[in-house]
């Protein structure tokens, strides 16, 4: 019982501590790409720091969804990424949910995080919350097609199972299924952590965000929360792909030397997938949002061939 | 044999998922180019079969698909793109994510239809490369119809005719090498008859569009 305990507070800790990293690595990649230095690998954490000791300005017409939404966000992310596996193959919330628990509870946090994109009655949030909405609306399903197209092949939604049955064997990622699977989730990643062809993080135009055009009015600590959120949001995501289909260096448990290879190992596909992203990111340029939903299409596409390849090929 | 049927399978995949790319898409050059990669791994299966199977005839049906198909029509193809000026995008009559669903069904039904042809003790390549052709084949007619101008609807026709390329050489390890022959040779003719025609069609109505060849009833 302990044991579960210590193992939660180990991934909450390598959570809240890696997620602002994987962005500032990802921001730095992008630079050094573009022949710039960039702001720095750690720049992140001392945005968050900065924000959490700055005041707040709320608008009047906010209502509690406003206060309520970045805390709802904040933790159900991190509960999400509770049941994940990280490092070892066991998540520590595993027994209380799998996939579809991860699935929900991210969609909770983006279900919150429209409604205060609209509550505060400026027009960019609700440009934003019907962006985001109709985008996740085309990219939920890809992501559980592709989902399940792993948990057919393991016999169960467990993401313990997951990671489990896909360890040992090096050849199963050549199977067309889990290709297609992996290529589905690959562009719901895109989509759903707001990257280059679907939506530019980085962008100061108010016209093209979307998930910054939600979060537009806030300020201080709970831009701080929301902000930290989402670079959880994206790790989680990004832990998931890899440990589903990749599994190398996925440990039996937390204790022990084997932890340290563990963190060495995400460390590493982590970086790997940074790479990838970031030369997605830099060789295309953003869609115009009404060919978003192709591009969703081809991933929905692809996510059905994958679940139908189990049975069939 | 395990390793050669799993390479053969992987590639039948991606040429799978590059025709689903190719109802995607929306600039002529972006699909000549990806029909080329189709092609070029097309002829790879047919390479790989060559090898494991230890059938040298079929690398003269892969060297034939490698020389016209992946690098003759489609260079043809790209220098009639530039010399015509073609600078609109692909504008499909019913609209990409709708027709990408629609390729997802077909490939479903090819699935299906392969599905009869399966023989577990029979020995060659099975019917997971079957599928694909029956695949590519009607998503290349859907492409056909789906698209208004006479360029495009042609490629989709080369598209299909990699599909029954890819049948013949899962069912029953290619086709006679005179049939290779003629057909390929008859590929490579209908992309210059092509090329004539089109430039014809162009200087003597204005566009492609070949719902305007209807304009001379009446």
């Amino acid at each position: 019982m302990t044991e579960r305990f210590i193992e939660c507070g180990a991934q909450l800790f390598l959570l809240l501590a890696l997620a602002p990293l994987v962005t500032g690595a990802i921001r730095t990649l992008k630079a050094r790409l573009q022949t710039r230095r960039g702001p720095g690998i750690i720049q992140p954490y001392k945005d968050i720091f900065k924000l959490f000791r700055k005041g707040m300005v709320i608008p009047e017409t906010a209502s509690w969804i406003f206060a309520a939404t970045p805390w709802v966000v904040f933790f159900s992310t991190i509960l999400a990424g509770l049941m994940i596996p990280m490092v070892a193959a066991d998540a520590p919330l595993g027994l209380f949910g799998g996939a579809l628990a991860v699935i929900y509870l991210l969609g909770l946090g983006r279900f919150f995080l429209a409604l205060s994109g609209l509550d505060t009655g400026g027009s960019f949030g609700g440009l934003g919350s019907s962006r985001e909405m109709t985008i996740s609306a085309l990219a939920e399903p890809a992501m559980m097609l592709a989902i399940f197209t792993v948990a057919i092949g393991a016999g169960s939604t467990g993401l313990t199972e997951i990671a489990g049955a896909a360890i040992g064997q090096t050849w199963r990622f050549l199977a067309p299924a889990q290709m297609f699977a992996f290529a589905a989730l690959a562009l719901v990643l895109i989509a759903e952590t707001g990257r280059i062809p679907v939506d530019n993080p980085a962008t100061h135009l108010e016209l093209t965000m979307i998930h910054e055009a939600m979060i537009l009015e806030y300020s201080g600590p709970y831009l701080a929360l929301v902000e930290w959120a989402a670079s959880i949001k994206q790790l989680v995501l990004m832990t998931l792909l890899i440990n589903c289909f990749w599994p190398v260096g996925l440990q039996p448990t937390w204790f022990g030397f084997g932890a340290l290879i563990g963190i060495g190992w995400l460390l590493a596909k982590l970086l790997l997938l940074s790479c990838a992203i970031v030369l997605l990111e830099t060789v295309n340029a953003k869609m115009r949002l009404f060919r978003v939903p192709e591009l969703l299409a081809v991933a929905f596409t692809l996510g059905s061939l994958a679940l139908v390849s189990t049975f069939l090929f | 044999m395990q390793f050669g049927e799993r390479i053969v399978t992987l590639m039948a995949a991606l040429v799978l998922v590059l025709q689903i790319a190719v109802v995607a898409q929306r600039w002529i050059v972006t699909h000549i180019r990806i029909f080329a990669i189709q092609s070029f791994f097309l002829a790879m299966i047919a390479a790989t079969i060559a090898w494991f199977n230890h059938a040298p005839h079929i690398y003269a049906a892969a060297g034939l698909t490698l020389v016209v198909k992946v690098i003759l029509v489609p260079i043809f193809l790209e220098r009639l793109v530039v010399r015509m000026d073609i600078r609109e995008e692909i504008k499909p009559i019913v609209n990409v994510p709708l027709s990408v669903v629609i390729s997802g069904g077909l490939t479903l039904l090819g699935y299906l239809v392969a599905e009869s042809f399966h023989k577990p003790d029979e020995p060659g390549l099975g019917h997971n490369e079957l599928a694909v052709a029956i695949s590519l084949f009607l998503i290349g007619f859907f492409t056909m119809i789906n698209r208004r101008k006479a360029l495009t609807q042609v490629l989709a026709l080369l598209s299909l005719e990699n599909g029954l390329f890819l049948a013949a050489i899962s069912l029953t390890y290619g086709m006679p090498l005179i049939v290779e022959l003629g057909i390929l040779f008859d590929v490579l003719v209908a992309a210059m008859v092509l090329g004539i025609l089109v430039y014809r069609i162009r200087e003597t109505f204005e566009s492609m569009d070949v719902s305007r060849l209807r304009r001379l009833r009446g």
